[in-house]
């Protein structure tokens, strides 16, 4: 599904003086309906690395295959459909509109999109069940808890039936019960088959994961399954 | 916009009040027209005027105080004798105090014979009009407008009194009806015969305006080239560059009116149409701050899959539609304004006016308020548009 090929990203100053390597020849494969950790500390190039996956940035060097496509060659408005069509996000601060309602929330990624106006009810309605918030559909988010909130935001990843979600952080703002309940959804999602890149510094986070990426100075130092003995240990359910 | 309704409402009243202004102007603009333009008419479209001095494009000379003493009896009688040419009447005018006992004002009067109440549609109230004899035996009679009676002699009626002007006594034998404010009434006016106002009152020769009714079945552009052809006679002039007169047919007199009166709604909706560009900056402003306290929300959108062209739309379509909110109220208050000023020159002024409220104004303010939410609304959307994502999410 993703296939990075010695990418690197180097970051310059505006006038074009000092130059920051913040990601290093990396190269990696991340095949469907794999659940990976991605680790480090900060500064790491872990948020740098997400950036270039989901298309919000695109790499200096190297060759970034999504689904065998070179994506070096599409334009900003394709890598925007893509993003639309085959990803979903969750962000560690929710970034929920918080005067609109839970619908209005989930039904953002359909309004770019092509789906018709008389479908996405029915795609909102079906996504804000599958994380369990059915009672409070109309409800403004600003009115809900931390991790009624993730899940909405869940939720908006999911109407859009993507093949990839990404999770940065998902459960930093959030107590232990709310972030496991947050991971098990997560979990669920890639049992039915979804991708999941999750970012965090959490181990006992990132044990929900199969594979563990870990990053420092810019390269991928540990590429690793992870045993999932140890899954939700620090968490609790 | 919905987060700070007052903020919000506060930007929008520049493009109300723009817009109320335009549409005030040219509705009171348009009435104003209408109005001028059917005093003029009801003189009839078989009315042409001539004035002393040499044609311009603007007022005749006389309007302007310059004196030109180039009409004068034989014109009038070489007018009456052209077969096109019905009637004609002469006019001079002056101002003078007029007194009554002890009450006195300054007035302007009018001197013309008879002929001239039936073209000028002039009605009376009460007593009698004066005749032909009265003018050829310099009879020192004398008519009042309305007001005019009204301030000499209060409830009094006029008729048979004796009123004093400049060193004569004038007995009053009519009061003419009164015809509300407007430009062509003779409510404040004094009209006496032509002989009297012209050889005694000023002691001239010459006449101040000539005024011909022709027969309508000649075209307009025909008479008026007849008048010119014999006044040139009479004047001997051969170079038409050299005419001492100035011959105005009512259809032109309408054409100048209009453009005079659609030239100052014109500029005074300019003008109005100033307040439109501060509006417009207010909107910019607020756009400009709603891009800054959304830049998360911008960054979200397009992290799951918003274009800039999609941000773009989003941020110009909230900025047309806050100023089209504002033009709508803009056209409702200019409206409600409207009416009120209607009812106002109707009922308190007295003007029988017209009410208009050009759909051309309405037209015009919906696509000014919506052009200026484009315009203003370019550059904030332009903004949120290029919005790095990653800093936009980050964005605190």
């Amino acid at each position: 599904m993703i296939r990075l090929e010695k990418i690197g990203k180097t970051y310059y100053e505006a006038d074009g003086g000092v130059a920051t390597l913040a990601l290093e020849d990396v190269t990696l494969r991340i095949h469907k309906g794999e659940f990976v950790a991605v680790m480090g500390p900060s500064g790491s190039g872990k948020s740098t690395l997400l950036h270039l996956l989901d298309f919000l940035d695109r790499p200096t060097h190297g060759k970034y295959f999504f689904n065998d496509r070179d994506t070096s060659t599409l334009t900003d408005v394709e890598l925007a459909r893509l993003r639309n069509k085959e990803m979903g996000f969750v962000f560690q601060a929710f970034n929920l509109l918080g005067r609109s309602t839970v619908a209005e929330n989930v039904e953002l990624p359909l309004l770019y999109s092509d789906v018709p106006v008389f479908k996405r009810q029915e795609l909102v309605q079906r996504a804000v069940r599958a994380v369990g918030l059915d009672e409070k559909i109309h409800v403004p988010t600003a009115n809900l808890s931390g991790g009624q909130k993730q899940r909405v935001a869940i939720a908006r990843a999911l109407v859009n039936d993507p093949s990839i979600i990404f999770a940065d952080e998902p459960t930093g703002n959030l107590d232990s019960r709310s972030g496991g309940q947050v991971m098990e959804i997560l979990q669920d999602l890639n049992e039915q088959g979804r991708t999941i890149i999750l970012v965090t510094h959490e181990t006992y986070t990132a044990n929900y994961a199969q594979r563990r990426i870990v990053l420092g100075d810019g390269k991928m130092t540990i590429d690793e399954p992870i045993d999932n003995r140890n899954r939700g240990n620090g968490l609790i359910k | 916009m919905r987060q700070g309704k007052m903020r919000t409402a506060l930007t929008m009243l520049g493009i109300i009040i723009g817009i109320a202004s335009v549409i005030i102007i040219m509705s009171l603009g348009a009435s104003a027209q209408s109005y001028i333009l059917d005093q003029v008419q009801s003189f009839g479209s078989d009315m042409i005027s001539i004035n002393p001095g040499a044609p311009t494009k603007g007022p005749p000379a006389a309007v302007q105080g310059i004196v030109v003493k180039t009409l004068n009896q034989r014109d009038v009688e070489s007018l009456q004798n052209e077969p096109a040419i019905l009637s004609v009447a002469a006019r001079v005018s002056g101002q003078s105090r007029i007194i009554y006992g002890s009450n006195s004002r300054s007035l302007i009067w009018h001197a013309f014979p008879p002929i001239g109440f039936e073209m000028f549609n002039m009605e009376l109230s009460s007593g009698t009009v004066y005749t032909e004899t009265d003018s050829q035996a310099y009879n020192k009679v004398i008519m009042l407008g309305s007001k005019v009676a009204k301030d000499l002699f209060g409830d009094i009626d006029p008729v048979g009194k004796m009123v004093r002007l400049k060193d004569f006594s004038f007995r009053v034998v009519g009061v003419f009806a009164p015809k509300g404010a407007g430009i062509f009434n003779f409510d404040d006016y004094a009209v006496m015969p032509l002989t009297v106002g012209q050889k005694q009152m000023l002691g001239i020769d010459y006449y101040h305006e000539l005024n011909a009714k022709f027969d309508p079945k000649y075209d307009a552009n025909f008479v008026k080239l007849r008048i010119t052809t014999i006044l040139r006679q009479n004047h001997r002039i051969t170079d038409p560059s050299k005419d001492d007169f100035m011959v105005t047919s009512m259809e032109e007199a309408l054409t100048i009116i209009t453009s005079i009166t659609s030239a100052l709604t014109v500029f005074l909706s300019a003008i109005a149409a100033i307040s439109l560009i501060v509006g417009g900056i207010g909107i910019m402003n607020i756009m400009l701050v709603s891009v800054t306290e959304r830049t998360r929300e911008i960054g979200l959108r397009k992290a799951i899959g918003a274009t800039e062209g999609d941000i773009l739309r989003q941020f110009l379509v909230e900025s047309v539609i806050l100023t089209s909110i504002g033009g709508a109220i803009g056209i409702f208050t200019g409206a409600v304004f409207t009416t009120l000023a209607y009812f106002g020159v109707v009922y308190g002024v007295g003007i029988a006016w017209s009410f208009e409220f050009p759909l051309s104004a309405v037209a015009l303010a919906v696509g000014v308020s919506a052009a200026t939410g484009l315009v203003f609304g370019v550059y904030p959307a332009r903004q949120a548009a290029r919005k790095n994502p990653i800093d936009a999410l980050r964005y605190e």
